[in-house]
């Protein structure tokens, strides 16, 4: 079901074009990050990235890291989840479910190198960041993509969402 | 049904076209990217593959083999480590060790390693304090391959020649103070007892060559304390530069860098240490006697009698790692510079000093830099003519701007042409000096995935020895470049003179 009603033009179409856009963009990041990552020669893993977590929770992405097991899954899964989200964004189809899953995996990035004062991460990083970073940003868009759907005016959805 | 107009209908297509053009372009985008950033130009540098990639640990299959029996003389700093790489732990580090009735990661290591089927029979150390928490090492039933208990108490010895002479050991392994250590392996090998000794080897020329002569004649065992051979980084090294990828070399760095009290050997001195609780005279050795001192006792290090100097503490690790992969030997000449500029505490080393060992045949000099106040760290570096190369725990290349060999590599000359990056855990360390001795790739290594301590595969390697297997890896040839070497930089350094190696008389010949 649509949550914005366009027969009252109460959306216009410059908000419907910024909206498309911003689901556009998060998608084409989703989508390339996963791609890389399966494209990634070797193979791609998050061990290091795991294994170097910071802040409260780092016990817990450690762990990941040093059962070879769990991280062939977790590495797996974050692949097709990025690329999955990616295109579900892109095209608008089921955008608002993608959308949920696609803040759960910021969730997870953020909290692993959380931008507290007190945790220093040992990579250089560009930019300063406390609090909030790149991550708690997409992750903020995505919840604006969330209440403020596109995808059943410029997407896929369009065709799914029946109509009253 | 839908009723919408074609054109409202098409809106749900909108973004499809940039999918598209998305669809067509990404990958060789993804691929322009890798080949940008990627850091492994073996196939440019004319390698198609390392062979020690593929190495495999061997394995023990102690099971096979009667028990061999291990005395250990010294319980200090490095004792326990070493007997841990054998199967020894105190229980007090594996309390220490284990968090909610988890263990940590150091002893899942430990617990990892194969069982060597080992007893430890005897101790002694001078300290008594020492050696009865060596004998509780010795009963622990937690170790590798554990199932039940039946460990005995090792017998403690009040001295080193009453161990050897007692008949219940087959093997020995010696961390002592270094003034101690010819006369300890010598004794050893003499009654037929395989040795393993920690680096420096010896205090003199004449006692290397001495010692050669006994341990070849003896037909032992025998391991120097150099788990850098064991190292993954500095075994590709050696391949690397045998496959001459650097191409010429000229020039080979060594650095000592250190600006804390524990790495300038101000340590903690034991309050329980007194002349009740310490064998002072044993601990004295051959030296001439002199009245008791804690502080020499338990900073041994600082004094000429008893330590080699920042050279046999510490140059020592870096120029067998040198030798390993370049197979070095001893240098025709050596020139030393340096003082004690910056400590007043009672000490005979110096805290500043550098020193140049040449090779002219082999067209390089090795230089050695040694500062105790200063912690940059400087990581040990091979110049070639074509690339060089920065050898510890990771491994980087390094292309030569003006170099013709790798014209087709396009890179920013900052970053890698090779690099050996083994897992992060294997640097999990904290304080400042145990830090720089991993980032100088001691520590752990990482070998068919598996996170592996250096040291415990370097004793394995002299257990599998005495048990036929294989050969040491650092033995007394190698001991003995070594030796000669860094003796000669002390020499140059007292004497304020350059020193030159007669090989045939096996001789230091002051210029």
């Amino acid at each position: 079901m649509s949550n914005i009603d366009t027969s009252r033009d109460r959306v216009t179409r410059m908000q419907i074009f910024t909206l498309t856009f911003l689901r556009v963009v998060i998608g084409w990041h989703f989508l390339y990050e996963g791609l890389a990552k399966l494209y990634s020669p070797g193979g791609w893993t998050a061990e290091l990235f795991l294994a170097n977590a910071v802040g409260p929770f780092s016990a817990v992405y450690k762990s990941i890291a040093t059962n070879h097991t769990i991280l062939m899954v977790v590495d797996q899964v974050n692949i097709w989840a990025l690329i999955i989200i990616g295109l579900g964004l892109f095209a608008g189809i089921f955008a608002k479910k993608f959308a949920i899953l696609g803040m759960g995996l910021l969730f997870l990035y953020y909290f692993a190198y959380p931008p507290f004062s007190g945790y220093s991460v040992s990579a250089p990083v560009e930019g300063s960041y406390w609090i909030v970073n790149k991550n708690l940003i997409e992750l903020a868009a995505m919840l604006v993509l969330y209440w403020f759907p596109s995808s059943d005016i410029t997407g896929l959805d369009k065709y799914l969402v029946k109509e009253k | 049904m839908t009723r919408f107009l074609r054109r409202d209908f098409l809106k749900g297509m909108a973004t499809i076209p940039f999918l598209g053009y998305f669809g067509l372009s990404f990958k060789q985008n993804i691929l322009a990217e890798q080949a940008k950033s990627r850091t492994n130009y073996l196939d440019d540098l004319g390698i198609d593959h390392l062979d020690i990639l593929n190495y495999q640990i061997p394995a023990s299959n102690a099971k096979n083999y009667k028990p061999i029996r291990i005395g250990l003389a010294g319980h200090g700093w490095r004792g326990p480590v070493l007997l841990r790489a054998l199967g020894f732990a105190h229980p007090t580090w594996i309390v220490e060790n284990t968090i909610k009735g988890k263990p940590n990661e150091e002893v899942s290591l430990f617990l990892d390693q194969e069982d060597l089927n080992l007893k430890l029979t005897g101790i002694c150390d001078t300290f008594s304090l020492r050696a009865e928490s060596a004998t509780a090492a010795s009963v622990n039933d937690i170790h590798p391959g554990a199932k039940n208990g039946n460990r005995k108490p090792a017998k403690i010895y009040a001295s080193y020649s009453q161990m050897i002479a007692s008949g219940e050991i087959d093997a020995v392994i010696i961390c002592t103070p270094d003034h101690l250590h010819t006369q300890m392996a010598t004794e050893a090998a003499k009654a037929g007892i395989h040795v393993y000794l920690e680096k420096p080897m010896t205090h003199s020329i004449e006692e290397a060559v001495a010692l050669r002569q006994v341990i070849k004649s003896s037909g032992i065992v025998f391991q120097l304390g150099h788990e850098n051979r064991q190292h993954m980084s500095y075994r590709i090294a050696e391949e690397l530069i045998k496959k001459n990828v650097l191409g010429a070399v000229s020039m080979i760095e060594t650095f000592t860098n250190r600006n804390d009290d524990f790495g300038a050997w101000i340590r903690p001195i034991d309050k329980r240490g007194t002349p009740q609780t310490i064998n002072w005279k044993e601990f004295l050795g051959d030296t001439p006697w002199q009245e008791f001192n804690p502080d020499k006792y338990f900073n041994w290090q600082r004094f000429d009698e008893f330590g080699t100097g920042v050279t046999g503490s510490q140059f020592t690790h870096y120029y067998d790692c040198m030798n390993q992969i370049l197979h070095l030997g001893i240098p025709e000449s050596v020139a030393a510079l340096g003082g004690t500029y910056h400590f007043k505490d009672p000490r005979d080393i110096p805290d500043v000093m550098n020193a140049i060992f040449n090779y002219p045949k082999r067209g390089f000099t090795l230089t050695y830099d040694c500062t105790l106040k200063s912690n940059k760290f400087r990581p040990m570096t091979i110049l070639g003519a074509d690339a060089s190369m920065e050898v510890g725990n990771n491994l980087d290349i390094f292309k030569d701007s003006l170099s013709k060999r790798y014209t087709k590599i396009v890179i920013d000359p900052s970053k890698p042409i090779y690099n050996y990056f083994p897992d992060p855990r294997v640097d999990g360390v904290t304080s400042a000096t145990a830090s720089a001795y991993i980032k100088s790739g001691f520590g752990r290594t990482l070998v068919e995935r598996k996170i592996v301590d250096t040291t415990y595969l370097h004793m394995k390697e002299w257990i599998d020895a005495i048990r036929g297997i294989g050969a040491p890896s650092c033995n007394i040839d190698r001991g003995f470049e070594e030796t000669v070497t860094y003796i000669l930089a002390n020499i140059s350094l007292k004497e304020k003179k350059m020193v030159s190696w007669d090989a045939i008389h096996e001789k230091a010949v002051l210029s």
